[in-house]
């Protein structure tokens, strides 16, 4: 059962990689419009990094820490967007900061700032998808390690900032690296939330998966060959990671 | 040990069951370019009228459809919005099997009903939101071949997905096919214009000896009055 199990995940890659262009491979991947959307998708998906790691730090701190009310109900909205269908996620994206949203058409209206279409809107539909997995990364860290040290550094006389600084964060810097690495990998595949909310521009919103999606339709062999470029990226960030979703022993 | 055996009934079960679609005999399977979507439903309720089978419409962008059926999904027959999608499906087909020129559409420029006046000039406008289809698309090849440098904000996978940009009001212009904003009390003709090509010209295929009964049902009078009656052109636009 467990052969049968691994075989059902990776049998899809073995068919990718043995229908692989190898040969042509250097010339598709040399593309101005597949360079473009790589350049797109690095952009995109390290400003997503950046603000995942500045929003989700201090709400994975406050989730592990502090006795918020309705704890459950708001840690399954934390974890929400990790089941939800991206495009689900893009659709409400779209009634909410679209530029008839809900908070969009104010946005539209009175800062004169538009998202849906724009590299924003994309990395906004990135951080959608990505943060749950930065978030439980650290939070399940900061729950194994309890706050005794914190404490003790406290009793000791270190003002609140010190602890964070010398005791906190030094100790959580492995699971922060790991929950970025995941979440950056997140979004860097992202897909149905970005052409539902960001639509699909060349080097502005179209990003590797987009356009393994539209070479898809026209040229296969260049799918094929963008497909094995996030393969090899997903591979390269999972491989190395190690946290509580991949123990090592 | 029961949860396993239970499990492995299951699994069984699914793999034997003959995969749905294509095989169910009450059913024909219709692959239909986006652009069909209203008047699809019309026509599976013509022809059941006329004592047809039910009909399972399947949606999408032509050149995704015929990817596709390309890699063997199972339809009885396909409507496409450009005849060359076809070829690589039928290899040597008989006369029956296609219908070339079944309709014919035209694009338009349109916006949401309640926005503000436009004028041609307001295409090449970089101020404003415009949502064209993607090259590789019918409809995205048919605005490239017309249109050029235009100042284009999203390249949608469809002539719907278009309209759904502008029904949203995301959009302030789209270019899309003149049953759309016929079919659409959100979406208005931007400002008047004759019917111009390059045009689409759908076409049929019939994949099986269902498809086949499908086809030719499209090929009567009444098929032909349900297009009409949706905005469609009998003859291509000269």
């Amino acid at each position: 059962m467990a052969i049968l199990g691994i075989t059902v995940l990776a049998l899809p890659l073995v068919g990718l990689v043995q229908r692989a262009p190898w040969t042509s491979l250097g010339d598709l991947l040399g593309r101005r419009s597949v360079l473009e959307s790589l350049r797109v998708s690095l952009t995109v998906s390290l400003m997503a990094a950046g603000v995942v790691l500045v929003l989700g730090t201090p709400l994975a701190w406050v989730l592990a820490r502090v006795q918020v009310p309705f704890r459950r109900l708001v840690r399954a909205l934390v974890v929400l967007p990790m089941v939800l269908p991206p495009v689900v996620g893009g659709t409400a994206l779209l009634f909410a900061l679209g530029r008839r949203g809900l908070v969009g058409q104010w946005l539209d209206r009175w800062f004169d700032v538009a998202l849906t279409f724009t590299m924003a809107g994309a990395v906004v539909a990135a951080v959608f998808v990505a943060l749950p997995f930065y978030v439980v990364t650290v939070e399940g860290a900061l729950r194994t390690t309890g706050d005794e040290m914190e404490s003790l550094a406290a009793t000791l006389g270190a003002p609140p900032l010190t602890v964070l600084r010398r005791v906190t964060l030094p100790r959580l810097v492995p699971a922060m690296g790991a929950g970025l690495a995941l979440a950056w990998a997140r979004a860097l595949g992202e897909f149905g939330a970005t052409i539902t909310f960001a639509g699909n521009l060349p080097g502005r919103t179209r990003t590797l998966p987009l356009a393994t999606f539209q070479a898809l339709e026209s040229d296969p062999e260049a799918a094929l060959a963008l497909s094995l470029v996030l393969l090899a990226v997903s591979l390269a960030v999972l491989v190395p990671t190690r946290n509580r979703w991949f123990p090592t022993r | 040990m029961r949860f396993l055996s239970a499990l492995a009934v299951v699994l069984a079960f699914t793999l034997a069951t003959p995969a749905c679609g294509a095989d169910d005999a009450s059913r024909v399977t219709v692959f239909a370019a986006s652009s069909l979507t209203d008047v699809v439903d019309d026509l599976a309720e013509r022809w059941k009228v006329a004592g047809g089978p039910k009909v399972v419409a399947v949606l999408g962008g032509s050149s995704h459809l015929a990817a596709q059926l390309r890699d063997g999904a199972p339809a009885d027959a396909f409507l496409a919005a450009d005849a060359n999608l076809l070829d690589g499906l039928l290899s040597n087909p008989a006369p029956a099997d296609l219908i070339r020129g079944l309709a014919y559409n035209h694009l338009v420029v349109a916006m949401p009903s309640d926005g503000p006046g436009r004028n041609p000039g307001d295409l090449y406008d970089q101020d404003l939101v415009l949502v064209v289809c993607a090259r590789g698309v019918p409809c995205g090849d048919a605005t490239w071949t017309r249109f050029d440098d235009l100042p284009v904000d999203s390249h949608e996978p469809s002539a719907r997905a278009v309209v759904t940009r502008l029904d949203l009001g995301e959009a302030d212009l789209g270019i899309v096919y003149a049953t759309d904003v016929a079919a659409r009390p959100g979406l208005v003709q931007a400002w008047p214009q004759d019917p111009a090509c390059p045009c689409v010209a759908y076409a049929a295929a019939a994949l099986t000896d269902r498809g086949r009964s499908f086809l030719t049902f499209l090929d009567t009078p009444a098929a032909r009055d349900v297009l009409v009656d949706h905005g469609f052109a009998a003859e291509p636009p000269s």
